[in-house]
């Protein structure tokens, strides 16, 4: 009797199941509107493991209440529309954010994007308006990326905001060698509140890129005149070598390149001169579905080993000066120039890993990875296992923990923490 | 409609179409008298020599008679199969569905636009976590448009673009007959089977077991395997249906996969259109508004 009612029970559940052969496809209700909104909120947690003994840390929490943890929540919501007419089309991004943490919270909301495209033959495009441009092929740096705010490569698919700009493009195609030609002009004008973020005074701030896809490679020539920025030129390219492996580089020549120093002594100096950068990279999947992705980049603009152990001596020096005086003025100096510092890579020469693994032992959706970024200059480096989950319709799950590791006055190892956890739930509208 | 049955068709050597040696070396018949060796020898002043000429003329004459003319070579069938799912340039919307083995569904919708032999988008319309993101292909080159990183990203041909038992094959699949070349044709009762081998080291599956109905001349079913011989997957090919202009053919595909026990994953068909494109649409500058082309 109970194995009755049991099957019973079975082949009741399993009704719906017996019915799932009955599929249906509305494909109308994906026909091109005139209007769309896409978008995502974001939840993130993170803890950070401060270590009091580094030199960041004491820079940045030399006026605050002492403590060897810190812990953050932020909520995030990132909203894209789209208004189609004709040959014209509006599309806006709007970004918002709101942190709290125990030193206190603030919030902000930008517009990333926010332009006026006009498409009057497939091929020939102008837009105009803010805009978020990506030039270069490499995937944690781009020397080539002239017109964009710095990427930060433990996120590198990050959105970010634009800047105001006039472009056109025009592309050509064709059968043979040479598929593609595109070429791209614009203008970045900068004045008193307009584009400040790019550069001071007054300027037009011509740019270019022509792009090519000739022999199965791509290649792209990019060049930004002189104005609110030197003037830079530089070339890139990407091809497969074979069908599991790939390859891209960029170089980039940076003309009058200015750098502000701070030496041991606390002077500040800006150093000039024409500088290159580079970067090769290889993308490669191996038969088991492992994705590994391995970058190297030269940055001729990034510090020393000897400028950037100058300048935690400094301020190391600063904080012991604070603590026996309670002056903070060397620390507020050791600040003025933080933020050419304190950017993620701020050195010359980095090794950037990441190895990831998709659906491990037949879990769908699930995909661990781990990535190190390596500062190969002073040896110190930043390793950061991850697992990703996909499996509930929009919503991504994704767990981090980053392990920093390096000697006094290094890269990595003067850090304002040691470890960071972080848990970013994702959810698409 | 050829009458042969259980009759085995080795196209040996294997070989691109157009190739003379596609067309023949029948077991059958003498090797010499259909000439795969080859049947007729380029002479130096521009016309042909022919060997041996008047009774391989008189031989060859006597088996086209003799032969049902249009059923035996395998990738002309495989090139019909081709026009049958599709125009060689068209629009077309999917739906695939994930489905796990405590009855969970993932669902996908795609579009995705073809011009000739190799130049293909695909454009995630739906979920929300997956729209916009973008695939082009020309020929063995790739690329990913994932709207966040906000530019096209050059990836390996094999690069799985979504998670799931769904690979590039199943997505940004070209023409059969373009990725396969047929080695080996068999006729039986109803269906033709074919042995297929993948032209290039960039096809997701090494080899294919495809039937085809032979009346509607649609795959029923096909075997994916893997160099290894290992089996990947199973595709089904159900409900037939008028798309219009002519287009009958199945409307769905159902996978299994041994490598995902007790996974399905079902792909829908829809408004399957020929059109035509200009180049400038299969661009990476083009990429990120492949929505414009709904």
């Amino acid at each position: 009797m109970r194995a009755c009612v049991l099957a019973l029970c079975t082949a009741l559940l399993s009704a719906p199941a017996a019915g799932a052969d009955d599929y249906n496809f509305d494909a109308g209700q994906f026909e091109k509107k005139p209007f769309e909104l896409n978008g995502y909120a974001e939840l993130r947690a993170e803890r950070f493991w401060l270590n009091r003994e580094n030199a960041l840390y004491q820079l940045n929490f030399f006026d605050t209440e002492q403590r060897s943890q810190l812990n953050r929540n932020t909520g995030a919501l990132e909203l894209s529309g789209l208004y189609r007419a004709g040959i014209a089309s509006v599309q806006a991004t709007v970004h918002g954010e709101a942190m709290r943490d125990e030193l206190g919270h603030e919030g902000e909301a930008s517009l990333y994007e926010g332009y006026l495209g006009l498409e009057p033959a497939t091929g020939l495009r102008m837009e105009a308006g803010k805009r978020v441009l990506r030039w270069g092929k490499g995937y944690a740096w781009n020397p080539v990326g002239f017109i964009e705010r710095p990427k930060d490569p433990n996120d590198p698919e990050l959105s970010r905001e634009g800047f105001v700009l006039l472009a056109g493009n025009y592309t050509r195609s064709s059968d043979g060698p040479l598929k593609t030609v595109s070429i791209t002009p614009l203008v970045v004008p900068t004045a008193d509140n307009l584009n400040e973020d790019f550069g001071a005074g007054d300027h037009a701030n011509p740019a270019a890129r022509l792009s090519l896809m000739a022999y199965d490679t791509d290649i792209d020539v990019v060049v930004l005149g002189a104005g609110a920025r030197s003037a830079r030129y530089g070339i890139d390219f990407a091809r497969n070598l074979t069908t599991n492996l790939e390859v891209h580089g960029e170089w980039a020549r940076i003309t009058d390149a200015a750098k502000l120093v701070l030496n041991a002594s606390g002077v500040v100096t800006t150093q000039t001169g024409d500088v290159s950068s580079y970067l090769l990279g290889l993308r490669h999947l191996s038969a088991r579905d492992t994705t590994t992705i391995i970058e190297y980049y030269y940055n001729g603009a990034g510090y020393t080993e000897q400028e950037m152990r100058d300048y935690f001596t400094f301020v190391h020096a600063a904080y012991a000066q604070f603590l026996a005086t309670d002056d903070s003025t060397l620390l507020t100096r050791a600040r003025s120039v933080q933020t050419n510092y304190l950017r993620p890579t701020p050195m010359r020469r980095y090794l950037y890993l990441r190895v990831s693994q998709k659906e491990p032992f037949d879990i769908l959706y699930f995909t661990p990875a781990l990535t190190v970024i390596a500062n190969l200059d002073d040896g110190s480096a930043s390793a950061a296992p991850e697992l990703a989950y996909t499996g509930v319709t929009n919503l991504d799950l994704r767990l981090r923990l980053f392990f920093l590791s390096g000697g006094q006055l290094t890269d990595f190892g003067e850090k304002q923490n040691d470890r960071r956890l972080e848990l970013r739930m994702r959810y698409f509208l | 409609m050829g009458t042969f049955t259980n009759l085995t068709l080795r196209l040996n050597p294997p070989s691109p179409p157009f190739d003379n040696e596609g067309f023949g070396c029948l077991p059958i018949f003498d090797k010499g008298l259909l000439g795969c060796s080859p049947p007729l020898k380029k002479g130096g002043q521009g016309g042909f020599v022919f060997r041996r000429a008047p009774i391989r003329i008189a031989l060859l004459a006597l088996t086209l008679l003799a032969a049902p003319a249009h059923a035996l070579d395998g990738d002309d069938i495989l090139r019909q199969v081709d026009r049958k799912l599709n125009p060689e340039s068209y629009e077309m919307y999917r739906k695939l569905i994930n489905i796990e083995p405590d009855g969970r569904k993932k669902e996908f919708v795609m579009f995705s636009v073809k011009k000739g032999r190799d130049k293909m988008i695909a454009l995630f319309l739906d979920p929300p976590s997956e729209k916009g993101r973008a695939t082009l292909r020309l020929g063995d080159n790739m690329w990913l448009y994932i709207p966040g990183v906000g530019k096209p990203l050059r990836i390996t041909s094999l690069q799985s673009v979504v998670g799931g038992v769904f690979n590039n094959a199943d997505i940004l699949g070209l023409d059969y007959s373009v990725e396969y070349r047929v080695e080996k044709l068999e006729q039986k009762p109803g269906e033709y089977r074919l042995d297929l081998k993948a032209r290039t080291a960039a096809v997701a599956y090494d080899r294919l077991k495809m039937r085809v109905d032979a009346q509607a001349l649609v795959p029923v079913e096909i075997e994916a395997y893997a160099a290894s011989g290992l089996l990947i997957k199973t595709l089904r090919f159900k409900d037939i249906k008028d798309f219009g202009d002519g287009l009958r053919r199945p409307a769905t595909m159902e996978t299994d996969s041994p490598l995902y026990k007790g996974y399905k994953s079902v792909m829908l068909y829809a408004k399957i259109k020929a059109r035509s494109f200009p180049d400038e649409v299969f661009t990476l500058d083009y990429l990120p508004r492949a929505g414009e082309l709904r």
